[in-house]
Order: structure tokens, then sequence, then C-alpha cells
């Protein structure tokens, strides 16, 4: 028996040494790769993947809400109810942030600012992914070209936004090696003109590269979206040759018409033939629909601004309320005019019956008494992800052929070519129901505030055109009950940004 | 590896053998007393050695035992030393057992091995189970609570919560600051599922010793061995107790009319224009009542241990029921645990320690519940004829009730912990151990949702935001694995006044995660139907599945050395490999030195039983971030549409640092051990110095860089931690009728941050929108950086006079801030450090007594020098949210102005000192009282032992905060002492029995 032990117990030890010495002998054993995630290396060897890069910037549209935002309901603090267009709407003390910029009060810390701006550089960070995957990605030229070209439109469109909302931003034109990020050149502000060469060089490529309109997929940036953007950018910094120029090319390219029916072009549905998602009129629009997980729409884009009804202090019905069509903008608009209505909700006493038959209660059960109709998404006559409306299917028309009308009839005043401006400004109020009037700076300037309401344009406008005519901000927001300051031009660099660049960004006067 | 079990396992099998004997013999009888005091003792354990043949003493200390003349019997009691009495032929024995001279005696498990206490160099305490057992409490954790010097304990009164514990204050703020936990020799976070009745002994390596499991060992190490069976007849025990847990220092929310007032002046308009409905309905809610319930609880354990020379067990089931003091949360567990040991031969032994636990709960969202509970108005009802108040009607506040009521969330929990083991000793003083352990986890989720609507329906009146339009169930699956094997060599010997010991060694871990979830609308409310598939499938579907891989691989090394019991050296050195990091490898190692005073001539014939001094110093590792986290990775699938198709994108988002490597720990202790008056006072005194490096820490990241989260996980920070632990035991006998033992313990411990990044500060936690907690160099990890209060304004004038407030107009009735940089507003820059929630002090004192067949007990915890932020006074969602009554009370008002408290706290009032209050207190954590049953008794109901307790937990605070509880439980090191959202603090009073035949 013992010697039996003994023997079983020498080839017990020795199996086990050998055991551990093979486990030991695994070389890889500690080269564990990450589980259920595609790491750098394999999208950098796989075209397919570079191509998905492209598509995942467009996807950064969809976060906003209370985070990091770009096209939602922060963006539309920051340039509707920062403007004469419209007050914050809500409950009076609901969300101080918004109240501050309402008020023309906005200080350092206010988390919008900040949300905005590590939105925008989200959406600036995916465009230098994409760009950097795709130089070495295998394409033939023209693919890799209006790939990089439409990485380069958004990335222009973010930039575009960032100098407008805060002067001039840190550029960071490529994707930064950990040295890099950390040094003088990104972590300092560059000046709002490098800003917007940096725009131009990038659309200017893409006016180049992109596709023209249905040449590329319904959705993705194209040609002309590049060269109404430029025209736009254009402008801002007067170029006003340059603007009329980009705008006559979208306009002579004739694939893009107006709507007829005003009202329509926010619909998901077209009627007849007549507006709806993708319509006639638009050059860029942020594409929404229902997926399994209700996860392609923008974070509470519709639902922010939604009527806040159904129990007077609920946000039960529609939503919370905010950004609402102010009394200022209602005095503005002309009798007549088919725009107002297609605008505006009003809470009437008896309810509100909306387009698709859906009836808001009267006002003494809802909190505002008005609310924008160009945000508002059906619940029952158009797409919805079950009962989930945070991300309710809202395609945000970012370029329309009427904003380009208007632009090319500014930019041909400017210039000179009145001929030009009264044919577009015919166009534009004739479609609203309105008799012709003579193209000059300041109808072509109403007419952009009644025809762009509620379009997250409006703030922008009116610090512009007070560049170009002093005096006119003030008078603006006068009118609207605040009082303007030059230094509320532009908004605060957030202090917590300024605070993590080791107070190496400057903070815009006034703050 | 899957090869590599399959082979250990055959061989393994092959050895399982089991040797027993029978013999009939005439009958040995004798008595067995106490050497020193002559008394009888009962119970104590008679083997006739070399067989399975034992018997247990009797009342009257008397046994008879079959035994061949020539036999040896082995007299075995717990807390004396064993004995073997030769029976020669002899039919009557007197044994005289000696108590063990416990403090020299006394041996700790160092890891990989145990040692003789006064052999060790290093800071280790030793906590015996039976001081964990008499509380009712559900982990050995919170049973460690002010037992021992330099660990701190938080514990929480949700059931089934893991304590934090802290050894020697917090030395990481990511890769977690909560110890090693080690299981019979299984490396774990998380020992809920050990019942604190199997615990033997739990030992703290508190010092650099700990670098023998140099991996994980940067917070301490904290080592549990459970029970194993003696040879001896079976011992079965039954310990239970049944009680009831309440909530403890209930939180006191302002009434009606203090609210009322309070609305007056906070919200004017709300008031005035409103439809006043609310305010028809008289009554006050106390929605801290309203939500809360005094629970049931019970415990039942049964074990039984016992085993033959050859082989021996420990088999122990137990049962916990305990609900929790908030409405519907309830939870249970059932363990069980196989310990045993079987001898295959003289060198060669087999043993296994398994425990099989099983635990449901109901859980609550106390973040949600206690959010709306502060913030809900007391004019609404919680609850008439089936009807909820409809709080959300009148001021956005969810009913908590309703919250509580319209959510079934179930939990179940299965773990499978423990190891087999080989020893083998070709020679004595040869060890050879193999074991394989493992830690599986098994558990399932279901979360319901019930569907209602904000109308008549559910409330006394409709309106409002509170409502479910959809039914909504959240279902999840997930098992986690981990093994780890363990590999060996221990040499062992004396040479002369020379001993040593060698270790040397290999372990090997593999950890593997799996979970799937998914969610559906529409499932009808029926449980019986809480299956996805009965839910629609056609809107809002969301699934989810992932998993998480991780190894290790250590090699270990250990040399122990003492010359004549005097002086000892010590030593051990680790490489240790872990997949976390880029660089993989890290070497940890330690060296101790000793020196036993008491054992030189010079100082035998002294006071000094015993007097040591030690010191180590040592380099320790931690690696416990997730995995992964310095590999680059993308996020396919992430949807956008083309038209009306749906296209998928990749998104590369998160920034790493490509080249993370090891958080390590330097740690200096210099220690004294000492024993005066023949032992009866014992203690330890250490001073330490520990240096974390290279720390893993969330660095914020600039916006312009693109990071969705903005944080970057990194090697950047250093702290320290330093301090002085001194614990005394008093232990005495008066007579044979009394005794008694007092017990202390402090600890100081200074926490600072030496190095962060260059100096780039971390923000954290938040009231209002403004960050609370700062941690910067030169100041406690989590210290407030907040404005600093003055007072309150009393007059126009006084306001107008101050310096511009940038977050809120100056008033009559506001708070005053100080101008620290004198520029003239009061701004983010004039924040001042004020404290933090980490004690400078902490400790406990316990204080037993015996009289007769009394024993009472009492066990105090308490710390000071620290500060708590009152964060739920200084958040407010909204103006008409409710006040505490304390506020109420002191608030500025202008016919009772006050200097002290503002008028009003708003959404935007700043963070400041105004919300800090002193976190002192001494708790009565345990009292007990107890009677054991009478000798004479016992024998007749044919017991061994029979004792029944009273014992409450938690009796009282002695505090100075004006929250609901000074202890704060937050897994968040970053945003720590900020009173938020805790589970109320309770209190437990319980009857028990103790019975061993």
């Amino acid at each position: 028996m013992k010697k039996i032990y003994s023997l079983r117990l020498t080839l017990l030890v020795a199996c086990a040494a050998v055991l551990s010495g093979t486990l030991h002998a695994c070389k890889n054993y500690l080269d564990v790769k990450p589980q259920g995630q595609i790491t750098q290396d394999q999208i950098a060897s796989d075209p397919n993947q570079a191509k998905n890069l492209v598509i995942g910037i467009y996807n950064v549209f969809y976060i906003g809400g209370f985070d990091p935002d770009i096209d939602s309901f922060q963006f539309v603090i920051m340039t509707d109810i920062a403007s004469d267009d419209a007050d914050k709407g809500s409950s009076p003390d609901d969300y101080g942030d918004a109240k501050q910029i309402d008020n023309l009060q906005t200080s350092a810390s206010n988390g919008v600012v900040n949300n905005v701006w590590t939105g925008y550089y989200q959406g600036v960070a995916r465009c230098n992914q994409a760009l950097d995957k795709l130089q070495n990605a295998q394409f033939d030229a023209t693919t890799k070209n209006a790939l990089i070209g439409e990485a380069r439109f958004l990335r222009a469109y973010f930039y575009f936004n960032l100098v407008r909302l805060y002067g001039g931003v840190p550029l960071i034109d490529k994707l930064p090696s950990a040295t890099e990020a950390n040094s003088d050149k990104y972590q300092t502000r560059a000046t709002a003109a490098d800003i917007y060469k940096f725009i131009i060089s990038d659309l200017d490529f893409a006016v180049a590269n992109l596709p023209a309109k249905g040449a590329t997929d319904v959705g993705r940036a194209n040609k002309s979206a590049a060269q109404a953007l430029e025209a736009k950018v254009y402008l801002y910094t007067k170029d006003y040759q340059k603007a009329y120029d980009l705008s006559q090319a979208v306009i002579t390219s004739g694939l893009y018409s107006l709507v007829k029916d005003y009202s329509l072009i926010w619909r998901q549905k077209a009627v007849n033939g007549d507006g709806g998602n993708n319509n006639a009129e638009s050059i860029f629009e942020i594409q929404a629909g229902i997926n399994k997980d209700c996860s392609a729409g923008i974070n509470l884009y519709t639902v922010s601004q939604g009527p806040r009804a159904g129990g007077k202090y609920g946000w039960a019905d529609l939503g919370f309320g905010f950004n609402n069509p102010s009394t200022s903008l209602l005095n503005e608009y002309e009798t007549g005019d088919v725009r107002k209505a297609a605008t505006v909700i009003f809470i009437k006493p008896g309810g509100t019956i909306l387009f698709d038959g859906f009836r808001i209660p009267g006002q003494d059960s809802v909190q505002n008494s008005t609310y924008s109709y160009k945000a508002y998404h059906s619940r029952s006559a158009e797409d919805n992800c079950g009962g989930n409306t945070d991300r309710l299917p809202k395609q945000v028309r970012i370029l329309r052929y009427a904003d380009i009308l208007l632009i090319n009839a500014e930019a041909a005043v400017q210039i000179g070519k009145v001929g030009d401006a009264q044919n577009d400004l015919t166009l534009v109020r004739t479609r609203a129901g309105l008799t012709s009037t003579a193209a000059t700076l300041h109808s072509i300037w109403h007419e952009r505030r009644m025809e762009l309401a509620e379009e997250h344009d409006r703030f922008f406008d009116i610090v512009r055109q007070d560049a170009v005519e002093p005096g006119r901000a003030s008078a603006a927001f006068a009118a609207h009950g605040k009082t303007w300051k030059a230094t509320a031009a532009l908004f605060p660099i957030p202090q917590t940004q300024i605070d993590l660049s080791g107070a190496r960004l400057t903070q815009n006067p006034g703050y | 590896m899957k090869r590599i079990l399959t082979i250990s396992v055959l061989v393994l099998s092959c050895f399982f053998f089991v040797n027993t004997s029978f013999a009939q013999n005439a009958a040995v009888k004798g008595k067995v007393t106490d050497a020193a005091t002559g008394e009888s003792l009962i119970g104590v354990s008679v083997l006739v050695k070399g067989t399975s043949t034992g018997v247990q003493t009797d009342v009257n200390g008397a046994f008879s035992v079959p035994a061949p003349a020539n036999a040896t019997l082995v007299f075995t009691y717990i807390g004396y030393t064993t004995q073997e009495v030769p029976v020669n032929n002899q039919t009557t024995l007197a044994v005289k057992l000696s108590p063990e001279a416990k403090e020299l005696q006394q041996v700790v498990v160092i890891g990989y091995g145990t040692q003789k206490k006064r052999d060790v160099t290093g800071s280790v305490a030793s906590v015996n189970g039976d001081q964990l057992t008499k509380q009712p409490v559900q982990t050995p954790t919170q049973a460690l609570q002010g037992k021992v010097a330099g660990v701190q304990v938080i514990s929480s009164g949700q059931p089934n919560s893991n304590p934090i514990l802290r050894i020697r204050g917090t030395g990481s703020v990511l890769a977690g600051a909560n110890p090693l936990y080690v299981v019979d020799g299984v490396l774990t976070d998380d020992i809920r599922n050990v019942n604190n009745a199997d615990i033997v002994s739990i030992d703290v390596l508190k010092d650099a010793s700990a670098a023998i499991y140099g991996v994980r060992a940067a917070n301490g190490v904290v080592i549990i061995t459970t029970k194993r069976g003696k040879a001896g007849p079976a011992v079965v025990s039954y310990d239970a107790n049944v009680g009831f847990r309440e909530v403890a220092n209930q939180i006191l929310l302002a009434n009606r009319q203090q609210y009322v007032d309070y609305l007056n002046v906070a919200s004017p308009t709300k008031i005035a224009s409103d439809d006043k409905s609310p305010l028809t309905i008289p009554g006050t809610t106390n929605w801290a009542q309203a939500v809360s319930q005094k629970a049931f609880e019970t415990n039942h354990n049964v074990s039984v241990s016992g085993g033959g020379e050859k082989n021996t067990y420990f088999i122990s089931a137990n049962y916990i029921d305990e609900n929790g003091v908030i409405k519907t949360n309830n939870f249970q567990r059932f363990t069980i645990r196989a310990n045993n040991d079987i001898h295959i031969s003289d060198k060669l032994r087999f043993s296994d320690q398994m425990s099989l636990s099983r635990n449901t709960e109901r859980p609550v969202d106390v973040a949600g519940i206690y959010g709306n509970v502060y913030r809900a108005a007391p004019i609404i009802p919680s609850i008439i004829d089936g009807k909820y108040g409809n709080t959300s009607a009148w001021s956005n506040v969810g009913n908590p009730l309703l919250q509580l009521d319209k959510k079934n969330n179930f939990t179940l929990n299965n773990r499978i912990q423990g190891n087999v083991a080989l020893d083998y000793n070709p020679v004595k003083w040869l060890t050879y151990h193999s074991a394989f352990n493992l830690d599986a986890r098994f558990n399932n989720q279901k979360n319901y949702s019930y569907q209602f609507a904000s109308d008549a329906s559910t409330f006394t009146v409709g309106g409002g935001n509170q409502r479910q339009d959809n039914s909504s169930l959240f279902v999840q699956n997930d098992n986690a694995y981990q093994y780890q094997w363990d590999n060996t060599i221990t040499f062992d010997r004396t040479f002369g006044q020379h001993h040593l010991t060698v270790l040397g060694g290999m372990v090997t871990e593999k950890g593997r995660s799996n979970f799937i979830n998914g969610t559906r609308q529409d499932v009808p409310a029926n449980p019986d139907q809480w299956f996805l598939d009965q839910g629609n499938p056609n809107v809002n579907t969301i699934d989810h599945n992932g998993g998480d891989l991780f190894t290790r691989e250590s090699f270990v090394g250990r040399v122990n050395y003492s010359f004549a019991g005097k002086y000892l050296l010590s030593g051990s050195l680790r490489r240790d490999g872990s997949s976390r990091f880029q660089q993989k490898w890290g070497t940890f190692y330690t060296v101790g030195a000793g020196w036993v005073l008491s054992e030189e001539n010079f100082l035998k014939e002294s006071i000094f039983t015993n007097l040591k001094l030690r010191a180590s110093y040592g380099e320790l590792g931690n690696d416990n971030i997730g995995s992964s986290l310095f590999v680059v990775t993308g996020t396919p699938y992430q949807p956008y549409y083309f038209g009306s198709t749906l296209v998928a994108g990749t998104v590369i988002q998160d920034i790493k640092n490509t080249n993370l490597k090891w958080e390590t720990t330097d740690q200096l202790d210099i220690g004294i051990d000492y024993g005066f008056l023949n032992n009866r006072l014992t203690g330890e005194a250490d001073y330490y110095n520990k240096k974390v490096k290279n720390a893993l820490t969330n660095i914020p990241l600039p916006g312009i860089l693109g990071d969705p989260d903005n944080l970057f996980i990194t090697n950047a920070a250093s702290y320290r931690n330093s301090g002085v632990e001194v614990a005394l035991r008093w232990n005495d006998k008066i007579n044979n009728h009394i005794g008694y033992n007092i017990g202390f313990n402090l600890s100081y411990n200074k926490n600072e941050v030496i190095g962060l990044n260059g100096g780039q500060a971390i923000s954290a936690g938040g009231a209002n929108g403004q960050t609370i907690t700062r941690t910067d160099n030169g100041h406690p990890i989590a210290s407030y950086y907040v404005l600093q209060a003055t007072g309150v304004f009393q007059t126009a004038a006084e306001a107008a006079a101050a310096p511009t407030n940038t977050f809120e107009a100056n008033h009559v009735g506001g708070l005053k801030y100080a101008d620290i940089n004198n520029d003239g507003k009061i701004d983010a820059s004039d924040r001042i450090y004020a404290g933090s929630y980490q004690p400078k002090y902490y400790g406990g004192f316990n204080l037993g007594l015996n009289y007769n067949n009394f024993d009472i007990s009492a066990d105090f915890y308490g710390n000071w020098g620290n500060k708590i932020y009152n964060g739920k006074k200084n958040s407010r969602g909204s103006e008409n949210d409710n006040i505490e009554a304390s506020y109420a009370n002191s608030r500025f008002t202008t016919t009772k102005p006050s200097s002290t408290d503002p008028s009003t706290i708003t959404q935007t009032t700043p963070p400041s000192t105004y919300f800090i209050e002193s976190g002192a207190f001494l708790r009565l954590n345990n009292l007990t009282f107890g009677y054991s049953l009478p000798a004479d008794l016992l024998k007749r109901a044919g017991l061994a032992k029979a004792r029944i307790f009273l014992t409450s937990q938690n009796l009282f605070t002695a505090k100075r905060y004006s929250g609901q509880s000074p202890e704060l439980f937050s897994t968040d090191i970053l945003s720590q002492g900020i009173d938020a959202t805790n589970y109320p603090v309770t209190r437990t009073f319980a009857l028990g029995v103790n019975v061993q035949f």
C-alpha cells in the first residue's frame, strides 16, 4: 500500500510541476484583447470601417439634451432663446442656466455654454478621427475625396457654429498625439479670422470633391450643401461677392425649389408630393428614423420644445415647454403672412387643434401661451418609437433653399445687383402669401427673421447685422424687453474649460 | 486551461481514499480540569489517537472512552493547549489542561502560510470569529467596525450592501480603495457571501507585509479563515436570532405650516398664482415616515463538525431574512459550507473549502426615493383610499411611495466560492501546496415597472408628469468566473537556534464575465408573464450583451528567519503580471525585521511578558481598474439614416493612455507589540507612512479633445497616508465568578495629495450646478472647496454695500460670503478649502463582563476631526422643494432675523461653508446581555452549551451633525462626505440563542 502511494505521489508531484511549467509557457497568457470592442488597429486596416467612421460623424448630431449638445435643446437655448425670437418658456424658474441666457446675463460657469462647447468639439474630434483613418484607406481617389469632403464639410459646420458662438476658439485641425494635445498650439484660442480661414479651406475642398445632389445618398453632405454653407460663411466674413457667387451656384443648379406650402416644410410626410422630410427645399438636414432601440433621433430636441400641457405644472403631454415664440416676433408678422400660423402654436382659451388633429387643452391647463410649431413632431400622424419621446425622429432642417435665396438677396444688394435680390425676395414673399416689397438690406433682414424664425439662426443674424449696421441689436432687444450690451455678442468661454487649459484659454470681454 | 483542469481532477481522484478503523476496548475514565483554576472543563474533546473513537467531557468534566491499554488519548479544547496522555494501563486519568498563552502562541495567517504572532515582523491584526457573530449584522466587514486599529468601516442600513473598508486611509481614487479579501485562499473584493458564523478568524495585513499578495495588496489585505472540523465526536451548534430593524434618527422635514411659510418667501408667485387646490386639503405628510417601515429580521445558523484522525469535517447552513426599513425592500440569503480535510497518508492531505450562497432581494432605488422624500411637498397626502397624492402636479417631484409601489425589482444571486487543495510533505520540513480556487457567480435580475396614468385613476387629482405610459420589463442574466491556481513549496526547518522558512511559488488567475439583458414594453402585470417574449416585439426593444476577460500571473517568494526567537528577519518578493496594463509586469517586495526584547536576559524578569520592536518597508501594487483601458477602441453600429435607410457608423471616442502601468504604494511601518503583567494588558502601537505613486486616476480633459465624458484614465496622482495606531486590551478575572475585559483602539491618519498631474485639481460632487469637492496638492483627497459664508445680510444697506455676488443677487436674509481674493465680487475664485470627510481620528472601545452565568458586552465606535457637507440642504431641484424642520425653525425671517441661517436656499445658492457641519460621532454599536444555562440544567437537557441573549445594534449615536447620520455610505471617493441620498441608518433589536450539543 505504502509503496503504491509513494509511486503515485511522485507521479502527481511530477505532473503538477510539469503543468505549472506548461501554464507559464503560454507566452501570451497576459495578452488579453478587449472583449466586445473593435480596436483602432482593426478599424485602420478595414476600408469599410473607414467609411463607417464618416457615418459615425453624422451620428454625433443625436447627442444633446442635458449632456454635451450640438443641435439639440441647449443649442436652441443659445440661438433662439438667447435671441429676440423667443422667451425661455416652461415655468419661470425652471432651468436657471437657460434663464441666464434668456436674460443676456450668461455667466462663465453656465452649464449650457459648457455643454455646447464640448458637444461641438466631440463633433470635431469625430471628423478628425475619420480624416486620420481615411488618409491611408485604400479607395479610388473620387470615393476617398468624397468621404474626406463629407468629413471636412461637417467639421466646417461645427467650427462655423463655434466661431459664431464663442469667437476665436482652439483650432484642432487633426487628431493630436498625446504630447500635442497639451501643447499651447491646441490649448490656446486661434483668432476668429483663422477659424474662418480654416472653415473656408474645408468648404473649398468639400465644394470641389462632393458629388451633386442625386449622385449620393439622401442625407449625406453634397456639393450644394457645401456651396450653401460656404455662401453663408461669406456673409459673416462680409465677402459678399463670394457669398453671391456660391448661393448663385446653388440657385442655378436647378436642383432645389421652394416647397409650395410653407407649413409642410417641417412635416415628416409630404402632402401631395409637397414638403415632408428631405423635401425639394432641403439642402442639408439632420436625418432620423425609427430603429429598434429608439436611438436614431436627436435627444430631447422635440420634447424640450413641446407644449407643456396636461396639468399646469406637469410636462405630461408633449414636452417641457421651452422656446416660446416671443411677442416681439409675433408683432413683426405682416397681416396675411402664412408663416405665422406655421411657426407658432397658439394656445387658445378653448384649446388648440394641431394639423394632426391633436388637441392641446385650453390655457388654464397649459403653462405657456406660444410654442414652436417647427419643432413639433406628431405622436399620431408621424412615425413614433413606442412611448419613447426623448428621441422623436424629428429631422432638423439645417440649410434650406429659402435661406439660400435670402443669402443671395443680401449679397446681391451689397454688391449692387438689386434685380437679383428682388427676384429672390419676391419668391420668398409670394410663398408666404405676401406681395412683393422693394429689396433693401432692411426688407431682406426683416424677411430673414420671418422666414427663419425658430430655426436657430436668429441670434447669429442679429449679431451679424449689428456689425453691419450698429444699433440693430440694441433696438431688437429693446423691442423684446431686454437690454443689449456689445459684449453679449459672444458667449463666455466656459470657466471649466479655462480651468482645464491651465488658464491658457482667455475669456471673452465682459465675463 | 481546460485540459489542465481535467488532468488535475483525474490525478486527484486517484488519491481519494479514506482510511478508518474500529476496535473494541475497555473504558478509560477520568476528569479534565483547568490547570490554573481547577475548574471542570465541559465539552473537551477526548480522542483515542489513531482512531475515530472519541467522546466529550460532560458538565462535570468527566469522560469515559473505550481505549486499548497502550493507547494515547488526545485532549483538545478551544483556548487550551492540546495534550496527549498515554493510557499506560491506567483506568482513571486526571487531566489538567493549560490555557494557551494566547499572545505568544497565537498563529496569524500571513498569506500562503501562517506564522506565530511573536515571529511576525509586519503589522497584522486578528479578530476572532466569536467577536463577529455576536452582532446581528450581515457581513463580516460590518462586524469589524471599531475592532481593529487602522481599519475604518463605513456601513449602510441597506440590506445586502457591501460596506466600505479603509485600511490606513484612502490610498486610491480610481483603482478602488477597498482592501483585497482572501477567503480561505480565494482572492475577492466582495465577501457578502460569507456567513459570519463560519469564520474562525479575520487577519488584517495592514502594512507592506501584504506584499505577498502584491497584485492587489496596496490597500491592505483582509484574510478570512473559515472553520474546520476537529477530531472527535460530532459537535452540533445552533445559533439564531430574531428581531426587528427600524430607522435610527428619522429625518424631520418641515410640516405644512413651515412649508407654506417658507414658500411664501421662496416662491411667492407659486402660492399666489396656483389654483391652490392642494392647499385646501388639510394635514401634513411626513414623507420620510411614509416610505419607511419597521422591518423583521431573523438569522438561523446550524453547523456540524467533527471527524476522525484521518478526516475531519465542518458543515454549516445559514439563513438570513432581513427586510429593509424602506417599504417593499427585502432580502433573504441562504448559505451552505462544507470544509473537509482528508489525510490520504502521513504525507498527503487533501482538503476542500466550499461555500454556496444564494440570495434574493427586492432592491429599491434609494437615490430616486430619497431624492423625492426630501423634496416632496408636505401639503400633499401620500395615499388616500388607494389613490396617491399628486406631488408632481404641484411641484414636479414624483410621489415616492408611488415610485416604490409601481416598481417590482427582483434580484437573485448565486455564488460558489471555494477551493480544493493538496498538501504534500515528502519530508517533514518541506510542503508542496497546490490549490485550485474558484469564485463563480450566476445572477438574475428582473425589473418590472407597472403601467399607470397621471390621471384620477392613480391619483387623488389628475395631472403632473409622474406616469408610466407603457409597462416595462428589464431582464438580465450574468455570470462571472474567476479561477486562481496557487502552487507553492514551503521549506520550514530549525537548525539549533536558527529557524528558517522559505516559500516559493506561482499563482495564475483568470477572470471572465458575461452579461445579457433585454428590455420590452407592454409586458402584462401578472408576474407569471414577466418574460421578454411577452412584451411588444415591435417597439423600443433593447438587448445588450457584453463581457470581460482578464488574466494575472505571479511569482512569489518569501523568507522568514529567526534566531533564538529574538531576532527576526523577513523578506518577500513578487513579480506580478496583469493583462490590464500596457506595461504588464511589476515587481513588489517587502523587508521586515523584529527584535523580541522580552526574550533578552535583561528583560526576562521584568513586568514585560512580551515586548517586541518591529519594522517593515515595502512596495505594493494595485491593478484594480477595468480591462483594456489602454487600448483605443471603436464602437460600431452607431445609427444614422440616409433617407429612410438605416446605416451603421463607427465611432472612436474615448481617449486612452496607451502606456498604462501599475499603481504602486510604498509603505513604512514601525511598531511595537507589548504584554504586561502576565499578559493581562496587551497591545500594539504602530507608526506608518504610506505613499501611493503613479496612482490611477481620471484626469478631466479639456473639451477641445472631444472625449465623450471628458475623462482620461492615467497614472498621474500621488497620495500620502501617514498615521499612528494604538491598541490596548485588558483581560482579567477577579475571581471564579467575575471576569472582565476592556479593549481600546485609536487611529490617527493624515491623508494628503502630494502630486496631481502637475497641479491639475479634480473637482467633483455638486449642488446647484457648482462642484463641492476638490482633490488637489497639499489637501486631503476630496476636500470641500467652497465659498466662505460669513453670515446673513440684515439690512438692505448692508446687502447693497457688499461685493457683487455673481451667483445670486445680495439681499436681506441672503448669505454673505467672504471676498477671499478682494476683487470686489463673489465668484468661483473666492473658494476656500474647508475640511474633508476623512476622519483625523477614529477608533472603538469594547467592554465585556462575565458574572457567573451572565455576560454583558458593549462595543463603541466613533470618529472625529472630519466634516460633512449637507448636500441635500444645499441642492434645490425647484423652489417648491420642501426643507428640513430644523432649518425651517432657524432661518431668517423679518420677524425673527437670524445672523447665521439665510431666509431661503434656492437653485442659485452656491456651495459654501454654511452647509459644512462636524462629522464627529460616537455610537454604541452593539450592546448584548447574555445568560448561559447552568451546568446541571444543561445536563438534564442533554446539551453542552446553551445561552440566550438580547442584543441591540446601533442603540444610540451621539453626533453633532444635523442630518440623519454622520456615517455616509458613498462609493464615489471623489465626492465622499456629501450627504445627498443615503439609505437610512438602522437600529436593530434581536433576541437570540446559542446552543451546542
